[in-house]
């Protein structure tokens, strides 16, 4: 009897002696704590903190230059501040409609052209059984990714100059020599071909990956059943890549409208401007050639929100198949 | 089993479709080999394809006598060379603490960098940080602004999560320390992994255009490509004789053809080596936490 009362006595003095232990140890306390015995650590990440502090983190809270009427002497302290008279003049800029216009559209034929081309190589790459062929033709479509698009460009020009091979071709069946890559309307076909041929075989790698994890036993199901390679595809391979297909997807709607600096810069001449002309070439001609530095700004910032809500938007609606990224 | 006639037809179309455009892929560039190997007249008027037409080393001898294009070369080995190394250093010394249970800022810190890659600085804020720092017209303006690739640094984070915890407990009891523990347990382990990762950051330095754009004005630092992009705007500069006056066994067509192939050749010569570790590398980095 005693003992077990002695007994009860020291458990809730224990519990006690616990609940102020506990509530001395406040935040502060537990992280000088995980500092002092974990301080190796804490160095270490010093360096990239310090580079993610200063060419990411200072770069975007600089953008408030956009709100300001920013000068380089004055610096972003001093400059005045105009709130949202830069939005009224980009929004009120016949050119601003323009750059948005080409970048939009090439940014829709890239997503609707582009984006599947990796998914649907790595269909037909799934189809080879021979491993030495599949091997070969991997490592040459892998080639393009590795090369600059100022090569790439070079390549580019070369093949549609007036007595390029693609005039060649066509002068065999007596077509006029065009130069196309000075075209407005072949411009924005150039772009999405040349995109995607540097970047559709490095893009298959991710889905190549997603289809070697899918349980062999599901296909060997499904030809018991009878179903054929097409229905195999269509049944068993597209759904249980949807996923990775899905988030691909997310990734790619948040850079909506950054459609690569060198690509569009190393194929651009003034003559195709009017159709090429994208966000991110008139930045820089603009902003940093002409020091228009706060109007850029704001047409910079402009398109990073763009990014962010189609982001939102399509992560709403694939969170409805429990999917989104967040 | 039985194939059935469709699925015959669609093998057939299957294999002959990606050999014609994985040889799309190669082409170019060996047509652009035999025109560098050619003589003027034929390469002029397009009669090379893929061997080269009357044969001469006029282009490769006058191209490689070029100081300027060698400059260029040298900024390019400089920046790959010491860029890469940089980048992984600072990426690896990220990454560890960011791999590590008991790193009480692991989750914050990686919030705040998965972040910046949602929200992209705009372009001119980041070109005014750069030049603030006072990088402009410096080789380092080539390297310090991108040491770090986040979609390589969570490749190789992703990597030292999955190294099974037992290795580090038994480690601690010898006394191991962070700094040992990483460079001399994790970094060995981890070998496949970093190197993906410094090709992936070697193509990026080699590559290197847009940050040459933005903070170069001087010409003599230009690294390869921009020297490229020149030459392609202006080829008197990179011909550097009078090609009209004289009788020359090269001109701009056959330069520029070999200039394409001196700035792609050792980076393309690099990656089938690394091929068989880029593609597990690339996975990786993909995977969803």
């Amino acid at each position: 009897m005693d003992h077990s009362s002695i007994k009860l006595q020291n458990k809730s003095e224990l519990q006690m002696n616990a609940d102020v232990i506990i509530k001395k140890k406040s935040l502060l306390s537990i992280y000088l704590e995980n500092i002092r015995k974990y301080w190796m650590l804490y160095i270490m990440i010093l360096p990239g903190v310090a580079f993610y502090i200063i060419f990411k983190y200072i770069p975007l809270f600089g953008s408030v230059i956009a709100f300001q009427d920013y000068q380089i002497f004055k610096g972003i302290l001093n400059s005045p501040w105009v709130w949202f008279e830069n939005f009224k003049f980009i929004f009120s800029y016949q050119d601003f409609y323009h750059v948005l216009r080409n970048t939009a559209m090439i940014a829709f034929y890239q997503l609707i052209f582009g984006f599947p081309a990796p998914i649907i190589l790595a269909l037909l790459f799934n189809e080879i059984r021979l491993m030495f062929f599949k091997r070969t033709v991997q490592t040459l479509f892998y080639l393009p990714h590795f090369l600059s698009w100022v090569v790439v460009g070079g390549i580019v020009f070369e093949l549609l100059a007036t007595g390029g091979i693609v005039n060649s071709i066509r002068g065999i069946f007596g077509a006029e020599p065009i130069l196309f890559i000075q075209e407005e309307n072949y411009f924005r076909t150039i772009v999405v071909i040349s995109g995607i041929w540097k970047g559709v075989g490095w893009g298959t790698i991710i889905y190549l990956a997603a289809i070697t994890a899918i349980n062999p036993s599901l296909y060997e199901a499904a030809v018991i059943d009878g179903a054929n390679r097409w229905k195999q595809i269509r049944y068993i391979t597209l759904p249980l890549l949807f996923p990775t297909i899905l988030v691909l997807f997310l990734l790619n709607i948040g850079n909506f409208l950054e459609l690569g600096f060198d690509q569009i810069f190393n194929l651009l001449t003034p003559m195709t401007y009017s159709v090429g002309d994208i966000i991110e070439t008139y930045v820089y001609r603009a902003g940093v050639l002409q020091g228009q530095f706060s109007v850029t700004t704001a047409i910079g910032l402009f398109q990073s929100i763009v990014g962010f809500i189609l982001l939102y938007i399509f992560n709403r609606l694939a969170r409805k198949s429990e999917q989104g990224l967040w | 089993m039985k194939k059935s006639w469709g699925e015959k037809c669609f093998q057939i179309f299957n294999y002959t479709f990606l050999t014609v455009v994985a040889a799309t892929m190669i082409l170019p560039l060996l047509q652009l080999l035999a025109v560098s190997f050619s003589s003027p007249i034929p390469a002029e008027s397009k009669k090379v394809f893929l061997f080269p037409v009357e044969f001469t080393l006029g282009t490769w001898k006058h191209l490689l006598q070029n100081e300027v294009l060698w400059r260029s070369f040298g900024v390019t080995i400089f920046i790959t060379v010491v860029g890469t190394l940089l980048s992984m250093l600072f990426t690896v010394l990220t990454a560890f603490p960011l791999s590590r249970k008991e790193f009480l800022l692991k989750k914050p810190i990686m919030i705040a960098i998965v972040v910046t890659m949602i929200f992209n600085a705009p372009m001119i804020p980041y070109f005014l940080t750069v030049r603030e720092l006072g990088l402009m017209d410096s080789i380092w303006a080539l390297i310090i602004p991108g040491l770090i690739s986040t979609f390589n640094m969570i490749i190789l984070r992703t990597f030292f999560m999955g190294i099974p915890s037992d290795i580090d407990d038994a480690a601690r009891i010898d006394g191991c320390n962070d700094f040992r523990l990483l460079f001399q347990i994790y970094l060995p382990l981890s070998k496949p992994v970093l190197a993906t990762i410094g090709l992936f950051y070697a193509v990026g330095y080699w590559n290197s255009f847009q940050a040459a754009v933005l903070f170069l004005r001087d010409q003599t630092l230009w690294p390869l490509q921009m020297r490229l992009r020149g030459f392609f705007e202006s080829p008197e500069a990179l011909a550097d004789v009078n090609l009209v006056m004289g009788d020359y066994d090269f001109n701009t067509i056959t330069l520029k053809a070999a200039t394409i192939i001196f700035a792609t050749v050792p980076i393309v010569l690099v990656y089938p080596f690394l091929q068989k570790y880029f593609v597990k590398g690339a996975v990786l980095g993909s995977l969803k936490e």
